[in-house]
């Protein structure tokens, strides 16, 4: 990172420092916050937040390079939310999505840039996300979350004194995880590694790129998107607070989801399902 | 073509020199260089609120951390929503959830976030400072001098402005006071269901800081003003910090075996079916099912 002539620079200016001071100054938080990209602001997918590649229509159009076993879960997925069903997206009970699919941009976003910690900040649920920028390694002994851990580190591609690119990798991973709301499934032993690459455009600092890579035993190949967020012209944008369980109205009992009416009673989500047992209340024993 | 760590560490280098001695060559070239790196964000002026913060060893989720949850809070409700409190405390005591709304996972809302039942981290900036809480959404209180929006929709964590003041004029910031208005409800104070006015024009003035006689312990004081309260309501939370940590992700959703249905809630039994959560409590009225 530091070359010879760089660090000689340094230490000569320390030591003139210190010779003259004969002490060194205790507090050294400052950090330039020049040297990171402006991320600041509000961003919003472009394309639809619905599906993991915004370029390709949702489900089967996808064209996920799944592996036979997992294209038969898709399918089958794919009839059960065709009558009704949630299929193998979890998100209805309001559990956090998790990566890859909080990269849909299904929520505002914020970016909130500090030397250790990059901060991805998702209205929705409780997504945010820690990109580990501090030079941590992977820790030993890890419980895994939806969201996973990430590591990731800045970038100065064209070497002009300035980051412009932070390179994230994110492991330990639990499930249940799909790619986006058609079900498209991740592979249960969740051991997916996903790479992203963030960078602003060259020709327009409002746009945003996220080259998200995810290995997962569930594809025969890694899987490549390519995800854009445009920033809000608002430099005081409005975050509008969503609250998942407020208004949620499916209801999940034992491995059946219900809904419930706008009269506030349970309902059915599919032709002919069965009511929940009752039989723990005292009157369904009549 | 310095890489951009190597002239973040030059600049700190130079400062340190000509704070140290004030030699005029380091300023000279920190002059230089700045010139090159345009403004950068001074965070010695703000105090150090790095770290995980927790509530001290003992202290459990009641609102005012030095008395007991509940009646012993010795709020001073008016009698109309102290009355409620007292519904909200006998249908509890049932099995119900009385006014406290959290079963279904929603957030708690402000200022009950502030009671911190899950870590939280301060995130400081010159225009925001972010509080980061480990199961739910953030809160941004904006330190860049704007003024409340006049037409902005309402939420449970409200909206917050705050102003950092060095109060002991020694060139740094020390305290942050924070306000927060434009909130909408379900809101209660704690678990136990102490309420907070239906009108839900509270306001909630903070003063946060670090203790004078222990760098790891956290202060804010935190005053409550709001139309079931005969007068504003000031308590002292405090919060240790731990410098050693991980981040947990905390799923409120995820096995949570309260369900909402209509008016009433229910639980999950151990093998997920419906069960009461109160003493002969009537099951779901299933008409929209068909009868076989």
């Amino acid at each position: 990172m530091l070359d010879r002539n760089s660090i000689g620079f340094i230490a000569m200016v320390l030591m003139l420092g210190a010779a003259v001071s004969g002490a060194w100054v205790a507090d050294v938080r400052a950090w330039d916050d020049t040297l990171y990209p402006d991320l600041k602001g509000q961003w919003r997918v472009v394309g639809g937040p619905m599906r993991f590649d915004p370029n390709k229509p949702w489900g089967p159009g996808q064209e996920a390079p799944l592996t036979a076993e997992y294209q038969a879960i898709f399918e089958a997925n794919l009839k059960a939310q065709a009558v009704g069903g949630q299929g193998t997206t979890p998100t209805y009970t309001c559990l956090s999505p998790g990566m890859p699919r909080v990269t849909n941009g299904y929520g505002q976003i914020e970016f909130v840039v500090t030397p250790e910690t990059t901060h991805v900040l998702v209205q929705h649920i409780h997504d945010n996300r820690r990109i580990f920028t501090d030079g941590r390694t992977w820790p030993a002994d890890l419980e895994p979350s939806f969201l996973g851990y990430s590591i990731g580190k800045w970038v100065d591609n064209d070497r002009d004194g300035r980051y412009h690119q932070l390179e994230v990798e994110t492991r330990h991973f639990k499930g249940p995880r799909a790619f986006d709301s058609s079900g498209i499934p991740l592979h249960n032993d969740n051991q997916t590694i996903v790479k992203e690459r963030i960078f602003i455009d060259k020709s327009d600092r409002d746009l945003l790129h996220n080259e998200v890579t995810v290995t997962d035993n569930a594809l025969t190949r890694p899987w490549t998107v390519s995800k854009r967020y445009r920033r809000e012209p608002d430099r005081q944008p409005f975050w509008r607070e969503v609250n998942c369980a407020e208004n949620n109205n499916h209801v999940e009992i034992g491995k059946e989801n219900y809904m419930l009416s706008a009269d506030g009673l349970l309902m059915p989500t599919r032709k002919d399902q069965p009511a929940p047992d009752l039989r723990y209340f005292v009157q369904s024993k009549k | 073509m310095l890489h951009p760590s190597t002239i973040g560490v030059i600049t700190r280098s130079l400062a340190f020199a000509s704070m140290a001695v004030g030699i005029m060559p380091a300023v000279a070239l920190a002059v230089a260089l700045a010139a090159t790196t345009a403004q950068g964000f001074d965070e010695t002026k703000y105090p150090d609120w790095s770290g995980q913060w927790r509530r001290p060893p003992g202290v459990s989720i009641q609102w005012d951390p030095t008395k007991p949850l509940g009646r012993g809070q010795q709020a001073p409700l008016t009698a109309e929503y102290q009355a409620l409190f007292e519904a909200s405390l006998a249908d509890q005591a049932k099995g119900g959830q009385g006014e406290d709304a959290r079963f279904t996972c929603i957030p708690p809302g402000m200022p009950r976030i502030m009671t911190i039942v899950w870590p939280a981290e301060f995130v400081i900036l010159p225009k925001i400072t972010y509080v980061n809480f480990e199961n739910h959404m953030p809160r941004r209180i904006y330190t860049d001098g704007r003024s409340f929006p006049t037409n902005e929709e309402p939420s449970l964590m409200g909206y917050s402005i705050g102003q950092w003041l060095d109060t002991d004029g020694d060139g740094r910031y020390d305290t942050l006071e924070v306000e927060t208005r434009n909130l909408k409800g379900p809101r209660t104070f704690e678990t136990t269901g102490l309420p907070m006015h239906k009108d839900n024009k509270t306001i909630v003035k903070e003063r946060i800081t670090l203790d004078k006689g222990d760098p790891d312990i956290l202060l804010d004081e935190i005053t409550t003003i709001d139309n079931a309260l005969t007068r504003p309501w000031t308590v002292i939370k405090k919060y240790r910090r731990y410098r050693d940590f991980i981040w947990v992700e905390n799923n409120c959703a995820e096995g949570n075996a309260h369900v909402g249905i209509g008016k009433e809630n229910y639980m999950l039994s151990a093998d997920g079916l419906l069960m009461p959560a109160r003493k002969n409590q009537a099951p779901p009225d299933l008409r929209y099912f068909q009868q076989r």
